[in-house]
């Protein structure tokens, strides 16, 4: 049995007194005003004795970067508007990557797809994730299925989801996958915010035509079905809240010709709701799709003893106000229904009494604040307790955490081993870094004015392709070099650490990689300096190159395993890259070859280069150079595959 | 759950370089009808171990009995020629300290290699805590081990091997820690390892060692179990246990 004991490696950590929590979302306050943050500030103020909390959010006013918010530092992103219903600002996966380490809970509220970017990447998995599920994405359906996949992986590595109502997790497809995850936590409302004045008497106004509809002008709340409702009836309807179909409601209520009887509110503050709830007669929820989940206002205006019109929605909008009995529940996007419901209950003050309140003895009972906060409280101390204790296990028996299996494992090895190289490459050398470039910059130049002389073209006009040609080269070259020599260098690693020997012929590759980053800078200053900079021709190249380098590595991933198991291949590679330099039209040009000659034809590198440099000179490249190289790629690919099986035995090569 | 279980396994050791199998002695080979089989040594031999946690296995044996080929199959270095090798639980294999270590590097940049190289994210936190084990002065984290005496050396590879805990353990020779003052604190971490860890193999020729941790002994030559002897639960007394063996 493994001894539950106190970790070895115990960190000095001093004990942190709460736990800190960082909540995730799209908008915060002073931005905007919705029920998604009533939530998240509610949250944050009922936990504030026993979590701290953060948030991090985007900005578009360009404000203050770290503001204070109710108490709760708010760090605001800069975005750069809305596109497609979400902030465009580039740096938060970015931000909210930096931020993670520094909490002990991560809060996303979702849909969040600029967040899920970060999980989905895996990133942030040293922390707890819980997700508040406050709606599923019905805007856009037609991305979803790009969005999806990271919402999955995003649920899949959250510990708890927390949702409004149970039913939530039998309608949401996404859900039902993560269903033994879920927690239902009712949103609570402070009822006694919504306590008439003693001094007001008679609940219900006997005129009893003032109809109240709250939350942001955005489509899916259905004014728009509101404002027709109103068209040939008498009630009045008064909507709060401001947002982007303004314009559109406002062109609708002129249309109907309902100017004197429909208003636009706008924002208006939260004392000022709470009076509008108290004098309106019946409460409308008019949303149309499954975003709304919840309703928090029609919770507020149940709060404030008011009958409640809602929509037969899949969510928790017509549970949390039943019908018949606090609320007449329509079909969605029926203005006529819609209307009917409305005048039913303005031609009965009776009904409307009764059904406020059971209303508000709903609120009361189902739906307080304490019952939220111990809800949210119980899942969050579940979630770190659990973690922490994970963690414990953790350094006992840490059976997940090391990552030498797998693939991403060892190419995560061979990373680490690549970077060490580089490092320390400088470590004992005179000019640093960039001695490599520097040698790289005096073979252009020897080479260059050899080539200029035997040639009539300019020499200084082709320089830049020759220093690329040559960077490209010396990366192949020693690629191969290296990994001929790679499994035997690194004969302890694979038989005292057990490592998994494709590790130390990834590393050459990576190792090589970054060598020619610094040999790069030659050709870059020299096309800059020399060429007229055809970005559309370097971007073109771009796939090529890729071909190039995933050739490089599987040519060493064969040749690498070839010459450890065969001793004699070592020479062989070596005298054949010298003929392949100069059989290759690296130093020439593709002008001064003679495109004809069989060698050079059947010769892969000159394809292998083509692809690249075609498209980098002339902006295309001849498709048999394409096909060419993905042949040879194709079967590279078939010997890398058994080379790889192969390499289970490279311990008895060594 | 940690679980080693080997069944009837057997490694021929294909012996490379000791005989001429070129190309020209295989083609001449077949013409006058040589065998042109592959000299191959068996280096274990039909062996079945069924190891669960808390297993503390002793392999004992002269040098060349497959002590160390057995430990490496284990950790899967070599793959078995024939048999049924199935193990569960992370593996952490402390065959030989110096495995990775460039002594040109400074000694804190060898310690995150080395937790990388073990798929661990060195943060400060975790070299500061190997540091602390070192007992080196601090300044010393930035001199290449190059400078190092080699009790220093040691201190440090061995820190850095045992920062965590392991489902399995292997270890090739109980490691020697020179030093007088730092062998007492290390045997003291190695020991809390061998008991955080639900299996633990170690290869050694030194018979009190195996007597003083492990539950079971296991005697090979050439490759095959030569026998194996149960022991009670070990004895903290190691002392006395060393004079009878002696």
């Amino acid at each position: 049995m493994i001894r539950i004991e106190p970790p070895m490696m115990v960190l000095n950590q001093p004990p942190a007194p709460r736990p800190s929590v960082l909540h995730i979302f799209k908008v915060y306050y002073p931005d905007l005003f919705g029920g998604t943050l009533t939530v998240i500030r509610d949250i944050c103020a009922s936990l504030k004795d026993t979590f701290n909390a953060a948030v991090l959010v985007c900005s578009r006013s360009g404000g203050e970067r770290q503001i204070v918010v109710n108490d709760v530092a708010v760090e605001r992103v800069h975005s750069f508007g809305d596109v497609l219903s979400l902030p465009a600002a580039p740096t938060y996966p970015w931000r909210l990557w930096r931020r993670i380490a520094e909490h002990d809970l991560l809060a996303l509220h979702a849909p969040f797809p600029l967040a899920d970017l970060v999980f989905a990447f895996g990133l942030g998995h040293t922390r707890p994730l819980v997700v508040h599920w406050h709606a599923d994405i019905v805007s856009h359906a037609a991305l979803r299925f790009l969005v999806e996949p990271m919402m999955r992986r995003t649920l899949r590595r959250a510990s708890a989801i927390i949702v409004s109502d149970p039913v939530l997790v039998e309608t949401t497809p996404l859900l039902q996958e993560f269903s033994d995850k879920c927690h239902a936590v009712p949103f609570g409302v402070d009822v006694e915010k919504y306590d008439r004045p003693a001094a007001q008497g008679d609940d219900v106004n006997a005129r009893g035509r003032l109809v109240l509809a709250c939350g942001r002008l955005v489509p899916y709340k259905g004014f728009d079905v509101l404002v027709r409702s109103a068209h040939a009836r008498n009630f009045e309807v008064w909507i709060v809240g401001e947002g982007r179909e303004r314009e559109h409601l406002e062109q609708l209520i002129r249309d109907y010709g309902l100017q004197d009887r429909v208003r636009l509110l706008g924002s208006v503050s939260e004392s000022e709701r709470v009076k509008l709830m108290r004098i309106a007669d019946v409460f409308v929820m008019p949303s149309v799709t499954n975003a709304e989940t919840f309703g928090l206002v029609q919770l507020e205006a149940m709060a404030a003893s008011r009958p409640i019109v809602n929509t037969a929605l899949d969510t928790g909008v017509p549970h949390v106000a039943r019908h018949g009995l606090e609320a007449i529940t329509v079909p969605p996007g029926d203005p006529t229904a819609l209307a009917d419901a409305i005048e039913t209950l303005i031609n009965d003050p009776e009904r409307r009494r009764r059904m406020g309140q059971a209303a508000r003895h709903r609120a009361l009972t189902k739906y307080s604040t304490t019952a939220f906060k111990e809800g949210v409280e119980t899942v969050y101390r579940k979630v770190v307790s659990e973690e922490a204790a994970a963690k414990d296990a953790g350094s006992l028996a840490p059976a997940p955490r090391p990552q030498t299996a797998g693939l991403i494992g060892a190419i995560q090895i061979a990373g680490a081993l690549a970077w060490s190289d580089v490092r320390h490459r400088y470590v004992r050398s005179l000019l640093g870094p960039f001695w490599m470039s520097i040698q790289m910059a005096i073979m252009v130049a020897v080479l260059g004015s050899v080539i200029g002389h035997l040639s009539n073209a300019s020499a200084v006009a082709r320089l830049p392709m020759l220093a690329a040609s040559l960077t490209a080269w010396t990366f192949l070259n020693s690629v191969v070099l290296d990994a001929t020599t790679a499994l035997q260098g690194s004969a302890s690693l694979i038989k005292d650490r057990a490592l998994p020997p494709v590790i130390f012929l990834l590393q050459c590759t990576f190792r090589q990689a970054l060598f020619a980053a610094h040999n790069a800078v030659v050709p870059l200053v020299l096309w800059l300096a020399l060429t007229p900079r055809d970005i559309g021709g370097a971007i073109a190249a771009l796939p090529g190159l890729v071909l190039f380098v995933v050739s490089a590595l599987g040519v060493s991933l064969v040749l690498g395993a070839l010459a450890t198991r065969y001793r004699d291949i070592k020479p062989i590679i070596e005298s054949s890259l010298t003929l392949a330099f100069l059989a290759s039209p690296i130093i020439w040009t593709p002008e001064m070859i003679d495109r004809g000659s069989t060698v050079m034809r059947l010769n892969p590198l000159t394809h292998l280069f083509a692809v690249w440099r075609d498209p980098l000179a002339s902006g295309h490249v001849a498709m048999t150079s394409v096909i060419y190289v993905l042949a040879c790629l194709a079967a590279l690919a078939a010997a890398a595959v058994v080379t790889i099986t192969q390499l289970r035995k490279a311990a008895f090569w060594i | 759950m940690a679980r080693i279980d080997l069944q009837d396994v057997c490694l021929d050791y294909p012996l490379y370089g000791a005989y001429d199998f070129s190309l020209k002695r295989r083609l001449l080979g077949r013409l006058f009808r040589q065998s042109s089989e592959m000299r191959t040594i068996r280096a274990i031999d039909s062996i079945s171990i069924d190891a669960k946690a808390g297993a503390r296995i002793g392999l004992a044996g002269p040098n060349g009995s497959g002590k160390s080929t057995l430990l490496r199959l284990i950790a899967g270095v070599f793959p078995a020629t024939s048999g049924k090798v199935e193990i569960s639980g992370n593996i952490v294999p402390l065959l030989g300290l110096g495995a990775g270590v460039n002594l040109d590097f400074v000694a804190a940049d060898n310690i995150s290699l080395l937790l990388r190289i073990s798929g661990r994210k060195p943060t400060p936190a975790i070299l500061e805590e190997i540091w602390a084990f070192t007992e080196l002065e601090e300044r010393m984290q930035r001199l290449p081990l190059r400078m190092f005496s080699s009790g220093m050396l040691m201190r440090v590879l061995f820190a850095t091997a045992t920062a965590f805990p392991a489902d399995i353990l292997l270890l090739d020779e109980w490691l020697s820690v020179v030093d007088e003052n730092f062998s007492a604190k290390a045997e003291q971490r190695l020991r809390k390892m061998v008991e955080t860890a639900a299996i633990v193999i170690i290869a050694s020729h030194d018979h009190a060692l195996l007597r003083r941790t492990c539950n079971s002994i296991i005697n090979l030559d050439h490759g095959r179990i030569a026998s194996t002897v149960a022991l009670d639960a070990p004895v903290p007394h190691h002392l006395e246990l060393r004079e009878i063996s002696a």
